[in-house]
């Protein structure tokens, strides 16, 4: 099916009353969620997940895309108006955004991160659908070795790309592949680390991973933080109207930044937070006055909030062509779609195309409703970040522990998420990023199964990722991802 | 010699990668495979115990602020341990007395721990969101939440 009669499909998928009402849902709910302090994406889509049990896999699915974009979007909102970036992909928004609240001009830095991300939304899923297709069609002649690789590629470029050291990224990507390994072994029905224990025995639910790594760790921070009142000072909103010239301003970055921002999406490891960076400095870079940059520049909010929503669609390129998702939100995202037992990958295109393309379909239909819904509801919607803290506590734990029992109906599971809670706040005090943990666990089951697979076509031999030139090209490039920061840190120590 | 911090947690993962490790090596052969289910483990086993090693000799390269967020107030880790209790007893009732009463008393009691003082509200959110939610699980989405003490 060529893209034009793909995409058609998708359209009679997404639109009906059905579609387009879970997409305003999913938007809605994401955007709500995404404002809220410390919750972003991936406690959204965890969040929702129990929602859409019983619900047709393609509107489901539908649905969860609307909340990942919205979710990336209402952390602009917190952004610019608390400079309180919900999640890191929006902290480059607050850089001009919150100077310009601070000006008195929060509704039109509003406006302009609403236009900015609608255009890079749309730009980006024009992109997605072109490419999707062609790497669903070259991935489909992937054996395990190269599918091993790639899977490698994505683990270490995420560890690799991530804040702070590489090693104790590496160590958290070890951490979730460990986690993974308790349970049944799939191939040979051996008992791992199940200590005796029933519930172990299927292993851990990745839902328990995400909200305890996620959402329950960001309570215990919020917890910390609670006597914070700086919600409260929140600006009046002020006018939406942008000028001529302020659309002219904008247009520059946000023609750039859409192609950009998509293309650092589709790389593994990369995300909304590295393209929203490289997209405020490379416009402050080319800007014919960078002095302006940080103190509420046009061009300085549009730049990110474009890049990131670009990403957002960049990132589903991996994920629905080859399965593979390349971060830790489109990790969550692919664990949504196991839930609903559809298997992304280049199989889906031919065998599910109505939710191949009526993903990508909704994602027009998302953007648009992102524009047309936040645009007017923005006022209202801000007022979501004056709910208390205490209250948002007992609140947000309460949506965690809910959306885990919905899955499993048993309480041992909500002891773990107890656990990973800890787990994740401890890993936050010392500087352990999640995102590689979470990757990692979700990838670790197909990773060890496609090591398996081809080393039995190989009876064993380890060359066989070598010989295979598509392996061996993805496993040289992951060792370069490693090289490459290792040199640039040895080159800043001597300067 | 164990000055950084650095150093202290990679000695604790090194434990934990070595416990990994030795478990990995008791997990009973499969005769009929070519690679078998303790390749991966014992693998991730030597990896982490190897990043250990290198965390132990790396630099430390944390920033004051890293350090400044593990600096918690006593009576900060007081009131953590008390919220993750409060977790706890409601992971142990919910099944025996049920959602609906125990999410009320349980958002209404930790709201009110954390310091939040409107009575009313705190009230009002307390009751109507645990039946609200109640209703949209058993009534919308078919699935079923523990009824417990009460009869529907």
């Amino acid at each position: 099916m060529g893209s034009i009669e793909g995409i058609i499909t998708g359209f009679q998928t997404a639109f009906n009353i059905e579609s387009i009402l879970f997409v305003m849902l999913g938007v809605f709910a994401g955007t709500i969620i995404g404002m809220l302090p410390g919750l972003g994406p991936i406690s959204a889509i965890a969040v929702m997940i129990p929602m859409t049990f019983g619900m047709d896999p393609s509107v489901a699915l539908i649905m969860m895309a609307g909340v990942y974009y919205g979710a990336i979007f209402g952390g602009s909102t917190s952004a610019i108006l608390l400079n309180a970036p919900g999640v890191s992909g929006t902290v480059a928004t607050a850089f001009d955004g919150y100077p310009m609240a601070q000006q008195g001009k929060a509704g039109k830095a509003l406006a302009i991160a609403a236009i900015s991300s609608f255009v890079g939304g749309t730009v980006s899923v024009i992109l997605l659908m072109l490419l999707a297709p062609i790497l669903s069609s070259v991935a489909i002649s992937f054996g395990p070795p190269a599918y091993f690789a790639l899977m490698v590629l994505g683990l270490t470029a995420i560890a690799s790309l991530s804040e702070g050291s590489t090693i104790k990224a590496l160590i958290s990507a070890v951490a979730g592949f460990m986690v993974v390994t308790i349970g049944i072994d799939p191939q040979s029905g051996t008992q791992r680390y199940t200590f005796g224990n029933v519930n172990l025995l299927e292993g851990l639910d990745f839902l328990v991973i995400a909200l305890g790594l996620f959402a329950l760790a960001e309570v215990c921070t919020l917890v910390l933080k609670r006597k914070d009142q700086s919600f409260r000072n929140l600006h009046n909103i002020g006018s939406l109207k942008l000028t001529k010239k302020d659309f002219k301003e904008m247009s520059g970055p946000m023609s750039r930044q859409s192609f950009l921002g998509f293309l650092i999406g589709v790389l593994p490891g990369a995300g909304a937070t590295i393209a929203s960076f490289i997209a405020y400095i490379s416009e402050k870079k080319i800007a014919k006055n960078p002095e302006e940059f940080g103190k509420g520049s046009v061009k300085g909010l549009a730049a990110p909030e474009t890049a990131n929503n670009a990403a957002t669609s960049g990132a589903f390129v991996p994920l629905l062509s080859l399965g593979i998702p390349g971060s830790g939100t489109t990790a969550v995202m692919l664990g949504a779609f196991l839930v609903l037992g559809v298997q992304p990958g280049p199989m889906l295109m031919t065998e599910r195309p109505e939710i191949f393309w009526g993903v990508i379909a909704s994602m027009y239909i998302g953007n648009i409703f992102l524009l047309i819904l936040n645009l007017p509801l923005i006022p209202y919607f801000a007022k979501v970040l004056k709910i208390p803290r205490p209250l948002l506590i007992s609140l947000v734990i309460i949506f965690s522990m809910i959306g885990v029992y919905a899955v499993s109906f048993n309480t041992f599971d909500l002891y773990m998420l107890l656990l990973f809670g800890v787990i994740g706040f401890i890993m936050r005090l010392f500087a352990f990023p999640a995102p590689p943990f979470i990757l990692a666990f979700i990838l670790g089951g197909m990773l060890e199964q496609s090591l398996r697979q081809s080393l039995t076509i190989s009876n064993g031999d380890l060359m066989i990722f070598l010989t295979n030139p598509i392996s061996s090209a993805l496993l040289i490039l992951s060792l370069l991802s490693f090289v490459f920061p290792l040199i640039g840190q040895i080159r800043k120590r001597k300067g | 010699m164990l000055k950084t911090v650095n150093k202290k947690v990679s000695l604790v993962l090194l434990a934990i990668g070595t416990g990994y490790l030795i478990l990995a090596y008791q997990i009973p052969s499969y005769p009929y495979t070519q690679i078998d289910a303790d390749v991966i483990p014992k693998t991730l086993g030597y990896l982490l115990i190897f990043l250990s090693v290198l965390l132990f000799i790396s630099k430390d390269s944390e920033t004051e602020e890293q350090k400044a967020r593990r600096n918690i107030p006593k009576k900060e880790v007081g009131m953590l341990l008390v919220v993750a209790g409060l977790i706890l007893l409601y992971i142990i009732l919910l099944e025996i007395i049920g959602f609906v009463l125990v999410t009320a008393v349980f958002i209404y009691s930790c709201s009110r721990f954390l310091g939040y003082k409107s009575h009313i509200t705190n009230g009002v959110v307390s009751i109507s969101l645990p039946v609200l939610m109640y209703l949209m699980f058993t009534e919308l989405l078919k699935i079923s939440l523990p009824s417990g003490i009460l009869p529907f």
